[in-house]
């Protein structure tokens, strides 16, 4: 079986590669842009001589680059999704990139199988109780185009390849991680707490952070892929033992680096949310709605988290939360040595 | 039109878009009833998250079913021209973002072509509005700065930032496109600023650009020229103008020197000082002008908190400044923000820095 994954020289998709390569997938085709940085996958290459590794050289952006890359292959990983960047631009190289992956799909290879790689953040959480368990069950988000641009178009990418799935009926796996983490991956996720100037203001209190390790969420992508038949199926992604934000920021101080912290519980985060909103309301814009009541209650109102479903695969966490913290910190107090800061 | 509120229609839902409707979102003489871009899924994020009631794929379409007063142009430089024309031949007031069109000679058809429609045409020179130049200009008009003798414009430009890093991650993107490449799709902000002093219709201009970066791509990105210096000498005014995509930080400023004192104008700080003969002789001289500039500066510094704090310091705020003008010159028929001649100066000066770079830039 051939495969294409987009996105592949990304965090995720260098880690999933490698995982395929593992599992013994022959044709691996990676689509990358001209001139990226491929170094992850070169020195995969590297160390793989006997994997069947081929670049797919194109930008989704262009409508008329995923035709080749499409063909042939009989199931595609779709990982490609802008993480920053001016909102337009994030939707182009999210959105619309989804858009012409598909419709290439559409005209030269329908029947393939999809694997599309979403997020918990098309999850619409704001209006549900604090401690709601979020399951595959949890409502989606009803107003996207409150949330931040990530979340928005993540959101939409997903509305896109659900819309195509119906139009096509191909098989589909859509899998939604909470927070992946790892060696080469950013530093503190969002839902522990956001650095302002030289003070970090920890706003996850004693929430549960649904991390997922890139190597267990890599398994747990090939794992729903390889389970699947027909039809829609739709996979929660996180593992196991999840610390709570007090406990990961607590590790992060002692491994990486000393942050000067500072809690702010749920309720004055609340009420920071509504004065940033009415100031930037009454502003006209002049200070960006970083916070929102909206914003603050999807992320940091609380919930517990179940992967039952993702289980049921037979997916288990292989590598123990307490060893992937240790390896993520251990590589950001090397890059941070090496920064000199 | 007076009284009325003009309905204003955005084409091109890319990156710039979202400064247009959100400036055109504060101003109460207008308001923004539909948008529209080729891909529709662009058109539809813009108009969710800005709250626009209508969005088109069809340029011809929306003319017909909106009837706007105003279309603001936000596509490729490659396409303003035919856009243009379309809006003004539909009874639309334009704006067109910089640069106005490709060629020179376009420049002038698409201004003609204004003027025997008779409908308003502006382009986003939107730095020509911003505080330090508003005040620049009223400073060189109260005679402090005398007679111009010399202008010095900077305009420091981040790869690394979004826009950079779209045009370096695509080969194909429109900037490759232009004749003057990196340098076409900027120094309409370089230029328009040192033309309001050097007043000639055809100045003498001499240009010198470069590729600073390594090599990367293996295409046309490589060769991306990303250094320009420019002299430009006028009759009684000469000037000097620094594109730099590699100095930090990406400084941006306009240095007046007058026949009687040397103004700077700095629109990342959004300051104006003026650095003045010496009161006092000899080593007092010397001395004096550290404190000077001190207080100067820490006069600027709380004109711009005073400002914060009447809610008058956001980032587009020359933008909003030229949008305001541009649709008070078309409800009250005042004169244009930017006078034709000047639109007509700017670009007759890039087609002639783009001439002399001919070549640069090109991929074998």
């Amino acid at each position: 079986m051939s495969v294409l994954v987009t996105g592949s020289n990304g965090f995720l998709g260098s880690v999933l590669v490698e995982r395929l390569i593992a599992q013994g997938t022959k044709g691996i085709r990676c689509f990358v842009r001209e001139g990226s940085n491929r170094s992850r996958l070169d020195r995969l290459r590297e160390r793989h001589p006997e994997a069947e590794i081929e670049y797919y050289f194109g930008t989704l952006n262009s409508a008329g680059d995923p035709v080749g890359a499409v063909e042939g292959v009989s199931r595609i990983y779709h990982l490609a999704a802008a993480l920053d960047g001016a909102p337009a631009d994030m939707f182009l190289n999210t959105v619309v990139a989804t858009k012409n992956l598909l419709e290439a799909v559409a005209t030269h290879n329908p029947s393939v199988e999809m694997v599309h790689v979403s997020s918990f953040s098309v999850y619409g959480v704001a209006d549900l109780p604090a401690g709601h368990i979020l399951t595959e069950e949890t409502p989606l988000e009803k107003h996207p185009e409150k949330r931040d641009p990530y979340a928005f178009v993540k959101w939409y990418q997903e509305k896109i390849v659900m819309e195509y799935q119906k139009r096509l009926d191909f098989p589909l796996v859509v899998l939604r991680p909470g927070v992946i983490y790892g060696p080469n991956g950013g530093g503190i996720s969002g839902r522990v707490g956001l650095q302002l100037g030289g003070l970090f203001l920890h706003l996850g209190g004693s929430n549960r952070i649904p991390l997922s390790y890139v190597e267990n969420c890599a398994d747990a992508i090939i794992t729903c892929a390889e389970q699947h038949g027909c039809g829609v199926a739709i996979y929660n992604v996180h593992d196991d033992d999840l610390p709570t934000s007090r406990a990961y920021l607590r590790s992060y101080k002692k491994k990486v680096k000393r942050l000067r912290s500072v809690p702010v519980p749920y309720p004055l985060l609340q009420l920071i949310s509504r004065g940033v909103e009415w100031y930037h309301h009454y502003s006209r814009g002049q200070l960006p709605a970083i916070f929102t009541p909206y914003k603050s209650a999807n992320l940091w109102k609380g919930n517990l988290f179940d992967n039952s479903k993702l289980k049921s695969t037979g997916w288990r966490q292989r590598i123990p939360t307490e060893e992937g913290m240790e390896r993520t910190f251990s590589f950001l107090a090397d890059a941070d040595a090496e920064r000199g800061t | 039109m007076t009284g009325e509120k003009l309905k204003v229609a955005v084409v091109g839902c890319g990156q710039i878009a979202d400064g247009h409707i959100s400036e055109i979102q504060k101003l109460d003489n207008a308001e923004v009833t539909a948008l529209c871009d080729r891909e529709p899924l662009m058109a539809e994020q813009a108009a969710v998250r800005h709250g626009v009631p209508g969005h088109y794929r069809l340029f011809e379409e929306l003319l017909e079913k909106e009837r706007p007063d105003v279309v603001h142009i936000t596509t490729p430089p490659q396409s303003h021209l035919p856009l243009a024309i379309q809006a003004i031949d539909a009874g639309c007031h334009v704006y067109v973002e910089k640069p106005l069109t490709p060629r020179y000679e376009e420049t002038e058809r698409l201004i003609a072509h204004a003027e025997k429609k008779n409908r308003k045409l502006t382009i986003g020179h939107i730095y020509y509005f911003d505080p330090p130049a508003l005040a620049l200009r009223d400073l060189y008009a109260s005679g402090a700065i005398g007679e111009a003798v010399h202008v010095e414009s900077f305009y420091g430009y981040n790869l690394a930032g979004p826009f950079g890093k779209a045009i370096l991650g695509d080969g194909k993107h429109w900037v490759h496109q232009l004749p003057g490449k990196l340098f076409h799709n900027n120094i309409d902000h370089l230029l328009n600023k040192v033309l309001e002093f050097v007043d000639d219709e055809r100045p003498m201009v001499v240009a010198h650009g470069e590729v600073r970066r390594t090599t990367r791509f293996g295409d046309i990105r490589d060769t991306m020229p990303d250094e320009l210096r420019i002299l430009i000498q006028g009759e009684s005014t000469s000037a000097y103008a620094t594109f730099s995509s590699h100095v930090k930080p990406a400084a941006h400023f306009l240095r007046l020197y007058g026949t009687k004192n040397i103004a700077h104008a700095d629109f990342v700080a959004r300051t104006l000082v003026l650095e003045q003969e010496p009161s006092l002789p000899s080593a007092l001289g010397r001395l004096l002008p550290a404190f000077g500039m001190a207080r100067q500066y820490r006069r600027e510094g709380w004109r711009n908190v005073r400002r914060f704090l009447r809610s008058d310091f956001h980032f587009f705020s020359g933008m909003n400044t030229l949008i305001s003008r541009f649709y008070d010159s078309i409800l009250d028929d005042a004169p244009l923000p930017i006078p034709y001649r000047d639109i007509l100066r700017i670009g007759w000066v890039m087609e002639e820095i783009f001439r002399q770079l001919d070549g640069l830039g090109e991929h074998s």
